[in-house]
């Protein structure tokens, strides 16, 4: 870029954003994204409830990171489609509207330069307005929730420090996707020269790309869709770490960023700015050639929609459930006030699989069945104790189980301070890579027949005493006679009923009955 | 050097030519009418000097540098093309202080002085929304003012004016050509601008018709007309044919009829004196068209507005 040009940029730029800081919209926007999340905070924390369809909606009480995440779950949604929408749609369509473009043009900027300082006006003001969204949610969150560690979505527990800075991060690594969206704004707003097209259309193509990513199974489309760039932050938050995800919808995000600007430059470069008769023309004739293409990368997209391998496996999520499960049981019973090693490990065997039999690809109709195998020191060698979680999981690899209060206990549980706090194990969620290749068995906490590590737990919470060697045959038979998995979810809460029978019954019974 | 040179320009939207063949210049302390009626190329010929159209053919020099839509319009070049347009939500100021953002040079200090040139420093804090015709194109002329111009291009710029205005206007305009600034005026009516210009071009469909002086236009140009009523129209007709310093003409579509004829003012006296002789009554003589217009009317083709399309020249 020559000097000249940027000259010739820098001061477009200056007189847009003079325009836009001028704008009711603009101010409106700022309003919202300021005080959205505050005003969401302050009704929220007036609530019981929670969002917990949303991830990490289960821990809006309980951290006031968490609460920022959700603002930001739900912002992905269609909030930053729409923002980008409002900030960017009527950037070029407003001089038409007014007539100026001859104003502007007869200055001393040329149309590239003219071009440059909108983007750079409307880039710009994206960059402000994610800032003050984040600030806002995370002021929001320290101020009516605290701000205390917060869960992960590794089930891990992540420090205040570090939450804080994953937060930040998290809601940076959405400014790829929010631009993306911006630049297709603008892209409408030049084509169509219709403010209204401009605003709305980032807002219907996020919808559009939500169903896309409903509808089709395929990684190949998840990862080209522009609104699959607001999940990349999800790796950040699970334990361990994946960054693929984030790397090619950055990528992604870039190349519809490029594109869309791109395509825009076109048609301004080209345009004739030759008054109203051939506007009319163009009202009509741009709108539907960019109609026309909208539709067809569409049908290009819902035909690539199952094409490519499916990221969401059985081993995918049986991986990263049974871990999630594993470390939040642990979480669990250190709440609770038991003592539990640092390096404590269940011995746990997970099973997943969809009620149609399938054993891949997003939907509502996954179960996964977690057993864990306790040893015991009495006359029963085993215990074998089973929850099932009915489970969400989307095309970017999150997912969300649940299961029946009587398995896992109420949302909510007393602490060993009295005070009641979240039952990690009410709602379980969890994101896992879609990328790469599935984890190998021996790799997969609770996976069937791998072992996990570390000093196991038993019963009392403690370090179970090692078990005699007739204690481990029993157990080896145990988990033969279940086919290494425990596949029959009713045999093992048959057994789960049998081995707890004519014990205490307390409130420590609604939880999963690993305290008795 | 000329402050502008347009070379040959040719501008074709689908089948219909705007421009063909266009050949223009001005010179530096200039004033030079852009004159053609509606349709005639004016404003799109306005556009391609300005770059905000391509022309298929030809080349444009403003100020010594090339133009057209892939440049910007060089510093001291201004202007504007039909009615100036502004945001509607920010005041005058607040448009000139945008518009100078994108200027080089010091713009922004010619804020003020721009405004009180048009006499709008009392309404620049108003929103332009509420601004009259008359108002916004006192603010386009300060927009442009803003650029500091050695060549200003004015799409017919007293449009909306009330008289007043259009005094100021020109009176602008005056000294700033003396003082060394070209300036292009747009217009479908010489008489608005007779007063002001130096020289003119004449466009007709697209194409030059005439291009010269102000008074080699004044030398060309045909006696003046006017529009004769009288008690007998037809009696007028041959009496008029009697003369031949006399060029007459019979109208027919404005009602209620009558003649337009043209003549030196001599020949018109002795003309009325013997329509009373022979006893025809003149009612009305008003001047329908002075030299210059005239002279515009018969290069662009153009009837005018009293004269039917039906006339037969006499002799």
């Amino acid at each position: 870029m020559s000097a000249p040009f940027a000259g010739g940029a820098i001061r477009a730029y200056r007189a847009e954003r003079r325009k836009l800081h001028a704008q009711l919209s603009t101010r409106v926007l700022a309003l919202v994204c300021g005080l959205g999340p505050l005003a969401f905070g302050a009704v929220l924390s007036g609530q019981s409830g929670v969002p917990g369809d949303t991830l990490l909606g289960g821990w809006v009480h309980s951290s006031g990171y968490a609460f920022s995440l959700v603002v930001l779950g739900f912002a992905g949604y269609l909030g930053f489609p729409l923002v980008a929408g409002a900030l960017a749609g009527d950037v070029f369509s407003c001089e038409d509207r007014y007539g100026t473009w001859k104003t502007i043009l007869t200055r001393s900027g040329s149309r590239g330069e003219v071009f440059a300082g909108k983007v750079l006006a409307a880039g710009a003001l994206a960059c402000a307005l994610l800032a003050l969204a984040t600030a806002s949610s995370l002021i929001a969150g320290l101020l009516f929730v605290g701000g205390h560690s917060m869960v992960g979505l590794g089930g891990t527990v992540v420090g205040s420090g570090e939450a804080l800075l994953l937060v930040l991060a998290s809601w940076l690594l959405n400014l790829p996707g929010l631009l993306g969206f911006a630049a297709l704004a603008l892209l409408l707003s030049a084509a169509t020269r219709n403010g209204i097209a401009g605003v709305l259309g980032p807002l219907l193509a996020g919808l559009l790309m939500q169903l896309l990513a409903l509808v089709g199974s395929g990684t190949w489309m998840h990862f080209l869709l522009l609104s699959s760039t607001f999940d990349d932050w999800h790796g950040l938050l699970t334990s361990p770490r994946f960054y693929s995800a984030l790397v090619l919808g950055t990528v992604v995000a870039l190349a519809w960023t490029a594109a869309c600007l791109w395509v825009t430059w076109r048609v301004l470069r080209r345009r004739e700015f030759a008054g109203p008769p051939l506007s009319r023309r163009a009202g009509w004739v741009a709108p539907a050639r960019v109609v026309l293409m909208a539709s067809g990368v569409v049908v290009a997209l819902a035909a690539l929609g199952n094409v490519g391998p499916t990221g969401i496996t059985s081993q995918r999520l049986e991986a990263s459930m049974g871990r999630v499960f594993e470390r939040l049981t642990l979480l669990q019973q250190r709440e609770l006030g038991r003592s539990v090693p640092a390096d404590a490990k269940l011995n746990l065997r997970t099973k997943c699989q969809r009620h149609s039999g399938q054993t891949s690809g997003p939907g509502d109709d996954w179960t996964c069945t977690m057993t864990v195998v306790s040893p015991l020191a009495g006359y029963e060698p085993y215990q074998l104790t089973a929850v099932t979680y009915d489970v969400s999981v989307k095309s970017n690899g999150c997912y969300k189980a649940e299961a029946p209060p009587t398995f896992v206990g109420q949302q909510t549980m007393v602490d060993a301070e009295h005070r009641s706090v979240v039952n990690p194990l009410f709602i379980v969620y969890g994101c896992f890579d879609t990328t790469g290749e599935a984890p190998r068995c021996a790799e997969r906490a609770g996976c069937a027949g791998s072992r996990s590590g570390g000093t196991p737990v038993n019963g009392s919470g403690a370090p179970a005493k090692a078990p005699s060697a007739r204690e481990k045959a029993s157990t080896r038979q145990a988990e033969r006679s279940s086919g290494g998995v425990v596949r029959e979810t009713e045999r093992s809460e048959r057994e789960l009923e049998q081995s707890a029978k004519g014990k205490k019954s307390s409130e420590e019974s609604t939880q999963l009955n690993l305290g008795r | 050097m000329p402050a502008l040179i347009a070379t040959g320009l040719r501008k074709r939207y689908d089948r219909i030519t705007a421009l063909e063949g266009v050949e223009l210049t001005v010179a530096e302390g200039e004033v030079r009418g852009l004159l053609g009626p509606n349709g005639a190329g004016k404003t799109t010929l306005l556009r391609v000097i300005l770059g905000l159209v391509g022309a298929d053919a030809g080349s444009i020099l403003l100020l010594g540098e090339q133009a057209g839509p892939e440049r910007a319009v060089p510093p001291g070049v201004a202007g504007f093309v039909e009615e100036p347009s502004f945001y509607p939500y920010l005041s005058g100021r607040a448009n000139l202080e945008v518009l100078a953002e994108y200027d080089e040079g010091g713009a922004r200090e010619r804020i003020e002085e721009a405004l009180s040139l048009v006499e709008l420093t009392g309404r620049a804090q108003d929103r332009v929304g509420g601004y009259s015709s008359g108002m916004r194109q006192r603010l386009g002329i300060a927009a442009a003012l803003l650029r500091a111009p050695r060549l200003l291009l004015l799409d017919e710029p007293t449009t909306g004016l009330d008289p007043a205005g259009v005094r100021d206007v020109g009176r602008l305009l005056r000294r700033l050509s003396g003082e060394g600034v070209a300036v292009l005026l747009s217009s479908h009516q010489i008489g608005e601008v007779q007063d002001l210009c130096d020289s003119y071009t004449v466009l007709s469909r697209g194409r030059i018709v005439w291009d010269g002086t102000a008074a080699q236009m004044r030398a060309q140009a045909p006696a003046s007309s006017f529009c004769l009523h009288t008690s007998d129209d037809g009696a007028a007709l041959t009496l008029a044919a009697e003369r031949p310093d006399l060029a007459a003409a019979q109208a027919h579509v404005e009602q209620p009829g009558g003649l337009t004829v043209s003549g030196d003012q001599d020949s018109l006296d002795a003309f009325v004196v013997a329509l009373g002789r022979a006893g025809v009554a003149v009612r009305s003589l008003e001047l329908a068209a002075d030299p210059l217009e005239a002279m515009f009317f018969a290069l662009t083709g153009e009837a005018q507005s009293n004269v039917g399309s039906g006339e037969s020249s006499v002799p």
